[in-house]
C-alpha cells in the first residue's frame, strides 16, 4: 500500500507492507522494519530496529499530531496512490432500484447538504435512501409520494452552490 | 491481497444509535442462553447432584481439552414452545475437541423432565448426528435419558425422523468408520437402551448408569418378578454378565477419564488438505459490526464492511467487483483457512445470479470452503426482469449451490426470505452449519408484502360479487397476517425450531466459522459435478 504524508508543506511518499504483526516501509528506497503495539488507545510503542520510540497519537479534523521525545509532528495523509480505493460511490441522484417513492424529504429551492436525504424509495421490502451528492440548492423534484420509478431514473435536480 | 477501506464514521450520530441498539439485541441473547443452560432449575439441579452425577455441561467441560472451545448447537431449542418445560429441549449437543481432534458430543440433560425426548430433543440430536456424519467425526453420547416423552408419543416415535432414526443413524455412521461411543452416566431405559447396545464402544457408570428394555414397574406388571434397577442393568450386569457394556467405572469423573482414552485410541485419518496459513486478525474491529447493522432492518448496508471485519487482516481478493453488484464475491482467509465469501449486498438480478453461480464453480474446483452471508429480501420481480430470465439465472446459481460438496458455512446477517435464502444457501441447501444473528429475519415473503397478496385475492373475489372492503375489514385482513410474520421472523422463533443451529453475537462469527471450517476437513471433498444448467 502506498500512502502520501505531507509535513510541513512537503510529500512523503511511503509503501507500507504487513506481514504479520510487523510493518516493512520503503521510503526513499530504504527500507525500514516496524513493529507497533499500542499501549492504550493513542499511546503507542513503536521498535524501529533497535530503536524504541515511544508517542501519542492524536486525530484532528484532517490531520494527525504526532508526540515523540516532546517534539510535535503534524502530518496529514492525503490520497492514496498506490492502491485503487474501494471506491464508495458518493451516491447519484438516480434510484439504484425499480419501486416507489414513499417520502420526498425535500422541497424546491431548499438548501441541502451533502449526505442529506432527498428521497426515500421502497422496494422489494427495503428503503433506499437517495442523498444529496454534492451541497446545493434544490432545483427540480422529478417524483412525488406513490409515484413508480425505474431503475436509472433521476429524482431531482441539485444546484450547485457557486464556490465562495 | 488488498485490504477492505472501511468507510465508517464510528462517531456518527447513526453508528452510536444502532451500536447502542446492537449491544441490547446481543445481551437480550445472552441472557436467553444463560438462562436456557440452567436446565431444568436449581431445585432439580441439587436432585442431581444429591445421586452424584454431574450436569450435563459440567460432563462435556470435563471431557473437551482443557482451554478448548465448544461450539454448542441449539442452546434455544425450544425456546417459548412445550410451556417453555423443556429449556435446551433437555440435551446438550456440539462440537468440541478431544486429544486434539474434533468430535460431536450429545448429552442429555436429566435435569429437564428427566432427559426424555421431545420432538425438539429428537429433532436436536438427529440434527447433532447429521453434522457428524456430513463432517466424518466422532459421536460421543453422554446418556442420562428417560427415553421418548411419553406424552408427545405421536410426535417422537412413528416418524422417519423420530427416534428410530438415531440408531439408524448410529449404524450407517458405524459402517462409515465413524466411531460411536456411549457412555451411561443415568437412565438408559426401553429404545433409549439402543445407544449403548448400537455403539462401538460403551462406558457405565456403577450406581446410576442403567440400561434396559423395560425398567423394574414393566417387569412387575409383566411377570411379576421384583428386582431393583441396579439388579436389572446396572454396570455390573452389563461389564461383568451380559457384554452390553465393555468399560466399568465407579463415577462419572471415571467414565470420562475412560472415554477420554477411547477417544485417544481411534487412529482417525488425517484431516483433508487446506493451504492453511497463520490466522490474524481483522484490521478493524469485529465489534464494530454493531453500528454498522441498521436499526432498521429496512435500511441497505454495505456488507463489504461486514466482510472486513470478519477476514483475517480484513484482506478481500473480490472477483467481478464491477458486475453484478448486489451480490459480493471474493477470496479471504479465516482463521488461516482460505474461503469464498458470497455476500448479498441488495436484491439479486439476473447478473449477481449468474456471478454468484460462477464464483461457486470456481471455489468447488479449487475445493475452497464457501461462506455465505445472507441478507436476501429476494431475486428481483417484475416485467422486465422475468423476461430476462431472472427465473433461469436464479436456477443456476440454486443448482450450483445445491452441487456444490464443498464444505458450506451460512450466516443469515439480516433478512432471508423466499427464493433468495435458496440461492444463498439456506437450510434446505445443506450448509454444513448455519448460524443467525439476533437482528435476523427470515420468512417466505415481508409481511407486509404477504398482507397485500392476500388482501388483493380478497379484493378481487368480492369484486365479482360487486362488493367492497371497508377499512376495518381490511385491518382485520392484515393485522394477523403482520402479526404472524413478525412472530413467525423472528430468530428465536427459528432457532427454538432448529432451522439454524443457533443464534450467535456477531463478534463470534469468525470464531464460528474458523472451528467449523477445522471441524468440516475431517471429511475429504469430493470433485465438482454439477447438475444441468439452463442457459
Amino acid at each position: 500500500m502506498f500512502v502520501n504524508y505531507e509535513h510541513e508543506n512537503n510529500v512523503y511518499n511511503i509503501s507500507v507492507e504487513r506481514r504479520d504483526d510487523r510493518y516493512f516501509i520503503v521510503y526513499d528506497n530504504n527500507e525500514y522494519t516496524v513493529s507497533a503495539t499500542e499501549l492504550k488507545p493513542g499511546y503507542l510503542k513503536i521498535t524501529l530496529g533497535d530503536r524504541i520510540i515511544k508517542g501519542i497519537v492524536s486525530e484532528g479534523e484532517q490531520s494527525r499530531f504526532l508526540f515523540i521525545d516532546g517534539n510535535v509532528f503534524k502530518v496529514k495523509k492525503i490520497e492514496l496512490t498506490g492502491k485503487k480505493k474501494a471506491t464508495k460511490k458518493a451516491g447519484d441522484l438516480n434510484s439504484p432500484i425499480s419501486g416507489t417513492v414513499v417520502e420526498v424529504k425535500v422541497k424546491k429551492g431548499m438548501t441541502v447538504k451533502k449526505g442529506d436525504v432527498i428521497m426515500v424509495i421502497e422496494a422489494m421490502k427495503m428503503e433506499y435512501l437517495i442523498r444529496a451528492p454534492y451541497p446545493g440548492k434544490i432545483d427540480n423534484i422529478c417524483f412525488k409520494e406513490k409515484d413508480q420509478i425505474e431503475i436509472g431514473q433521476q429524482t431531482a435536480e441539485i444546484k450547485k452552490e457557486a464556490a465562495r | 491481497m488488498d485490504i477492505i477501506e472501511s468507510s465508517i464514521d464510528t462517531k456518527s450520530k447513526e453508528y452510536q444509535q444502532n451500536f447502542t441498539f446492537y449491544e441490547k439485541l446481543v445481551k437480550n441473547l445472552k441472557q436467553h442462553i444463560a438462562a436456557a443452560a440452567q436446565g431444568g432449575g436449581s431445585e432439580k439441579i441439587k436432585l442431581h447432584k444429591s445421586r452424584n452425577k454431574m450436569l450435563a455441561r459440567e460432563r462435556i467441560e470435563t471431557l473437551l481439552d482443557p482451554e478448548t472451545p465448544f461450539i454448542e448447537f441449539n442452546s434455544l431449542a425450544a425456546y417459548n414452545m412445550f410451556d417453555n418445560r423443556a429449556p435446551c429441549a433437555g440435551i446438550v449437543t456440539g462440537i468440541g475437541i478431544i486429544h486434539g481432534r474434533e468430535v460431536v458430543i450429545v448429552a442429555n440433560d436429566a435435569t429437564v423432565t428427566g432427559g426424555t425426548y421431545y420432538p425438539i430433543t429428537v429433532k436436536k440430536h438427529l440434527r447433532a448426528q447429521e453434522i457428524a456424519l456430513k463432517n466424518n467425526l466422532p459421536c460421543i453420547y453422554l446418556v442420562d435419558s428417560g427415553g421418548a416423552f411419553l406424552p408427545m408419543q405421536d410426535e417422537v416415535f412413528p416418524d422417519r425422523e423420530h427416534f428410530g432414526r438415531i440408531f439408524y443413524n448410529q449404524a450407517k455412521m458405524s459402517s462409515l468408520k465413524i466411531p460411536q461411543i456411549a457412555v451411561v452416566m443415568g437412565s438408559c431405559t426401553a429404545g433409549g437402551a439402543y445407544v449403548p447396545a448400537m455403539s462401538d464402544e460403551t462406558v457405565i457408570v456403577k450406581g446410576t448408569g442403567t440400561i434396559f428394555l423395560g425398567g423394574p414397574p414393566l417387569v412387575k406388571a409383566a411377570t411379576g418378578e421384583e428386582v431393583t434397577a441396579e439388579e436389572l442393568g446396572g454396570a455390573d450386569v452389563h461389564c461383568r454378565e451380559s457384554g452390553v457394556s465393555d468399560h466399568f467405572a465407579h463415577d462419572d469423573q471415571e467414565a470420562i477419564r475412560i472415554t477420554r482414552n477411547i477417544v485417544e485410541n481411534l487412529n482417525r485419518p488425517e484431516k483433508t488438505h487446506l493451504d492453511i496459513k497463520k490466522p490474524e486478525e481483522p484490521a478493524y474491529d469485529i465489534k464494530e459490526i454493531y453500528g454498522i447493522i441498521p436499526k432498521d432492518s429496512r435500511r441497505p448496508f454495505d456488507v463489504k464492511e461486514v466482510i472486513a471485519r470478519i477476514v483475517d487482516g480484513s484482506q478481500f481478493h473480490e472477483f467481478k467487483a464491477l458486475y453484478g453488484t448486489t451480490l459480493i464475491c471474493g477470496f479471504a482467509r479465516i482463521m488461516g483457512y482460505p474461503v469464498g465469501i458470497l455476500a448479498n449486498n441488495g436484491v439479486l438480478f439476473s447478473e449477481s445470479a449468474l456471478k454468484g453461480s460462477h464464483f461457486i464453480e470456481l471455489c468447488c474446483q479449487r475445493k475452497i470452503p464457501l461462506v455465505f452471508l445472507q441478507n436476501i429480501t429476494g431475486f428481483m420481480v417484475g416485467r422486465k426482469y422475468e423476461a430476462g430470465g431472472i427465473a433461469k439465472d436464479g436456477a443456476k446459481m440454486v443448482t450450483a449451490v445445491t452441487c456444490a460438496q464443498v464444505p458450506k458455512f451460512t450466516v443469515i446477517i439480516g433478512g432471508s426470505f423466499g427464493a433468495g435464502n435458496y440461492g444463498m444457501c439456506g437450510r434446505a441447501y445443506d450448509p454444513r452449519l448455519l448460524w443467525m444473528w439476533p437482528n435476523a429475519r427470515i420468512s417466505v415473503m415481508g409481511g407486509q408484502q404477504a398482507a397485500n397478496v392476500l388482501l388483493t385475492v380478497k379484493r378481487d373475489q368480492l369484486w365479482r360479487k360487486g362488493k367492497e372492503l371497508t377499512k376495518d375489514e381490511e385491518k382485520a385482513i392484515t393485522d394477523p397476517i403482520l402479526k404472524k410474520y413478525e412472530t413467525e421472523g423472528s430468530p428465536y422463533y427459528s432457532t427454538a425450531r432448529i432451522w439454524d443451529d443457533g443464534v450467535i453475537d456477531p463478534a463470534d462469527t469468525r470464531m464460528v466459522l474458523g472451528l467449523g471450517i477445522s471441524a468440516s476437513i475431517n471429511a475429504s471433498i469430493p470433485d465438482w459435478k454439477p447438475g444441468v444448467f439452463r442457459m
